[in-house]
């Protein structure tokens, strides 16, 4: 009994420390890269808006998943 | 790293369940054996109590009323000792309630008797002028389902261990010793009541909701 | 072009929106009259066991949460799933398949939860009151849900997810999860042969029974009344005001944090209970905690109406939406404060709590069902909003329902309290507990009054969505912002 109360109490304590640091590292992550100009993540905003069928993606998925798709069932 | 997480949806979506179930498994998984140890001198219910308890649960008397006495002395001098662990170790579903509309259950027992409940449950005002409780008067023609309520007594024995028919504790044995014990039990308490109907049934051998409910309601101590 | 020509498939997002409608009515309709019950007890008697307040709790809950929400949910889900992913349901029969059995199944299974509990069948969990049979579909149902919305998400052409999926997503597995181990149970039939083929016992029992219960009970909340509601707000308020969000940022960070920490807030529902004391701490803490993201998402859906704030006066759908999150920042508040040791020691079984919840349920979730809910009409139709004016008159009637409902519940909750803990000189309890009953008649009755006015709202609502059907006022295109709509 002993032991898994231990056991729960440092499990609880290192996953929080880990969730912790890892969200800071993702804030400074979400700044760094804003300010660095590989990525803006304000752009997603945009997927709300511009949400039409035909307007361009954001970020295409090029997977080509559609065209696959489509041929699948054409044929 | 981030962005990679969030363009896979089946890493993100794993990603998400991890984080949610940990709290889950760090909190409820290690309490569970010492929880479930019963205070000496708890007992399994008798097929009667736990047909009562189903008509509980039924008519969902827990909406209204808790089975929790808090450690507060407002809460003690109201209703009786604090509740301890151990004692629902025998309760599945626990009845504990999140309302209390009315007053707590859990030691009703110890100071309400049958022919209270009888009437109470007949017309709530007749004794507790101001009630605003529903009388509940179909508990007096409707039978109790003790067939389902021993399935349950023999599940849980089976499955999970409950000591009934051991040494000191609630004995239940086969169905026909069930049911003759808990006809006696429902005679005992029929005794105390006034209502005709509810006697003759119990005469012809059935249980109305209401008897297997007060026996429940009395064993709750 | 591949995709020139192609429309989105509106058919399932627009079953569920019916659904909703009718679920709101009933759901809300069954809460007044026990809300009536509790002031007039005479009503009690009306329909004999089947009207009882006890019995008709129970419905109430399950078809208001399981029954409005998740319709609403799932209509808002089919919709922007479909416009953030640009994929069209019309691409992908299978897909497409997969969501009209969801549909139907969900139905089946709402009438079977209806007609069940109405019989007295019921396992006494609180939000999970199905017997395990329905239990099974539930699990079916939800497995299709899951189907349909990843099968979405593989075909789309938007490579990131939104903001919104992200949360339809963690509302997915979230209330897998909780589902799954709160209904743990075995049934008797299986086991003796005997008794009713629909009964169960439950897996656990006392205390753990209890944890789990409330484990889920509270995340329940989260995961059904928070987190898909706060997927819709990222989605239809932008989109009706034309303003992207104001920190998409802060929206992811928002969503990780309350991922993390809501599930641990559960242990404040058994605070001075017989669960571990550390238990009980933690989550008086973590409810505490849980202030900074829900706070997050609200504040950021309200910067987004920075500079736009014109667009409050003149559309009812802002007002809902902006209400609705303003009423997220209330009881996200309230709810910690509850959770507090020394105030649960007051507040907890009292009607400060079934306060607390509609705060949460009639400002927050009903607030932005009902305008996702209109906002989609328009695109649904193709055709104007029948009216702005009864949108106008229901927004203040249902506020002023929610304002009745929760003052006179704040009152009554702690007047309450307050009494049963009352000592006289001697130190003797001063009330009896009746005494504690009949004192709250007269919030008991302004509550009541506050329920049917929201309820008359919901009729309003129904009204003019079937009006907006039936217009003549065709739309040439799909608009893309505000939604018109007429006088």
């Amino acid at each position: 009994m002993e032991n898994i109360r231990e056991l729960q109490a440092y499990g609880y304590f290192f996953f929080t420390l880990f969730l912790v640091v890892v969200l800071y590292a993702y804030i400074l992550h979400l700044y760094r890269a804003e300010k660095k100009g590989t990525r803006n993540y304000e752009k997603y905003g945009k997927l709300a808006l511009d949400d039409e069928i035909d307007a361009t993606p954001v970020e295409p998925n090029d997977k080509g998943t559609d065209e696959t798709k489509e041929n699948k069932e054409q044929s | 790293m981030f962005h990679w997480l969030e363009q896979r949806p089946f890493f993100f979506s794993v990603g998400v369940f991890l984080v949610i179930a940990f709290a889950g498994l760090i909190e409820i998984v290690p309490d569970f054996a010492q929880a479930s140890r019963p205070v000496a001198g708890t007992q399994p219910y008798t097929l009667l109590q736990l047909a009562g308890r189903h008509v509980y649960i039924k008519d969902s008397c827990n909406a209204c009323h808790s089975q929790l006495i808090r450690p507060f002395k407002s809460e003690t001098d109201r209703y009786g000792p604090y509740s301890l662990s151990g004692e629902y170790a025998y309760d599945r579903p626990f009845l504990w309630g999140s309302k209390r509309t009315g007053p707590d259950l859990h030691r009703v027992g110890e100071y309400r008797t049958t022919d209270w409940h009888e009437n109470h449950m007949w017309e709530p005002t007749s004794v507790v002028p101001g009630s605003i409780m529903p009388a509940y008067k179909h508990m007096f023609t409707q039978n109790a389902d003790l067939e389902t309520a021993y399935a349950e007594a023999l599940t849980v024995k089976k499955v999970f261990n409950v000591p009934y028919d051991q040494p000191g504790f609630t004995k239940l044995g086969s169905w026909e010793e069930a049911k003759k014990q808990a006809l006696e039990d429902a005679k005992k308490i029929a005794a105390d009541m006034k209502n005709k109907d509810v006697k003759e049934a119990v005469e012809r051998g059935e249980i109305p909701e209401i008897v297997a409910l007060i026996a429940y309601l009395n064993s709750l101590r | 072009m591949q995709n020139a020509g192609l429309e989105y498939d509106y058919t399932v997002s627009k079953w569920f929106a019916y659904l909703a409608i009718i679920f709101g009515i009933v759901g809300m309709s069954i809460g007044t009259y026990i809300a009536f019950e509790l002031a007039f007890p005479g009503m009690n008697e009306w329909f004999g066991q089947y009207g009882t307040f006890s019995r008709l709790r129970p419905i109430h809950t399950n078809v208001v949460a399981f029954g409005f929400t998740l319709s609403g949910i799932w209509a808002a889900m089919y919709y922007i799933a479909q416009r953030t992913l640009k994929v069209s349901l019309k691409e992908n029969s299978f897909v497409h398949g997969l969501a009209k059995a969801h549909f139907w199944l969900y139905l089946l299974l709402a009438a079977l939860m209806v007609t069940t509990e109405l019989m007295g069948i019921t396992t006494s969990k609180e939000y999970a009151e199905m017997e395990w049979p329905l239990d099974v579909l539930t699990v079916v149902v939800w497995v299709l849900f899951g189907m349909a919305m990843f099968g979405m998400i593989g075909m789309r052409r938007e490579k990131t997810l939104y903001i919104s999926m992200w949360y339809f997503i963690a509302f997915f597995l979230g209330v897998a999860m909780l589902y799954l181990f709160n209904n743990m149970e075995v049934p008797t039939y299986f086991v003796t042969g005997m008794g009713k083929w629909y009964h169960s016992v439950s897996m656990y029992s006392g205390t753990n029974d209890a944890l789990v219960q409330w484990w889920y009970g509270h995340n329940a909340v989260a995961f059904v009344f928070t987190v898909p509601i706060v997927a819709m707000i990222y989605y239809y308020l932008p989109k009706e005001s034309g303003q992207p969000v104001f920190s998409y940022k802060l929206s992811l960070l928002s969503f990780w944090g309350l991922m993390f920490v809501y599930l641990w807030a559960g242990g404040h529902h058994l605070i001075y209970s017989t669960v571990p004391d550390w238990m009980q701490t933690m989550g008086s803490v973590f409810s505490v905690i849980l202030i900074l993201p829900s706070w997050g998402s609200a504040i950021n859906m309200l910067l987004t109406m920075k500079g736009e704030w014109n667009q409050l006066k003149e559309s009812p759908l802002i007002k809902f939406m902006v209400l609705a999150s303003t009423f997220y920042m209330l009881s996200t508040l309230e709810g910690p404060i509850q959770a507090i040791k020394s105030v649960n020691a007051l507040a907890h079984f009292t009607d400060w709590i079934p306060g607390h919840v509609h705060d949460g349920t009639l400002g927050w979730v009903g607030f932005m069902v009902i305008a996702a809910i209109l906002h989609m009409a328009p695109r649904y139709f193709k055709r104007e909003i029948y009216s702005r004016k009864l949108m106008e008159m229901q927004f203040w009637l249902q506020t002023t329902g929610i304002v009745l409902y929760f003052s006179s519940m704040w009152i009554a909750g702690i007047t309450q309290g307050m009494m049963w803990r009352a000592v006289d000189q001697y130190g003797n309890l001063a009330y009896s507990f009746i005494d504690t009953v009949t004192v709250l008649h007269p919030y008991y009755t302004i509550r009541a009054i506050g329920g049917l006015l929201y309820v008359t709202g919901l009729f309003m609502w129904a009204y003019n969505f079937y009006k907006t059907m039936q217009s003549d006022k065709v739309l040439e295109k799909e608009p893309a912002f505000a939604s018109p709509m007429g006088a």
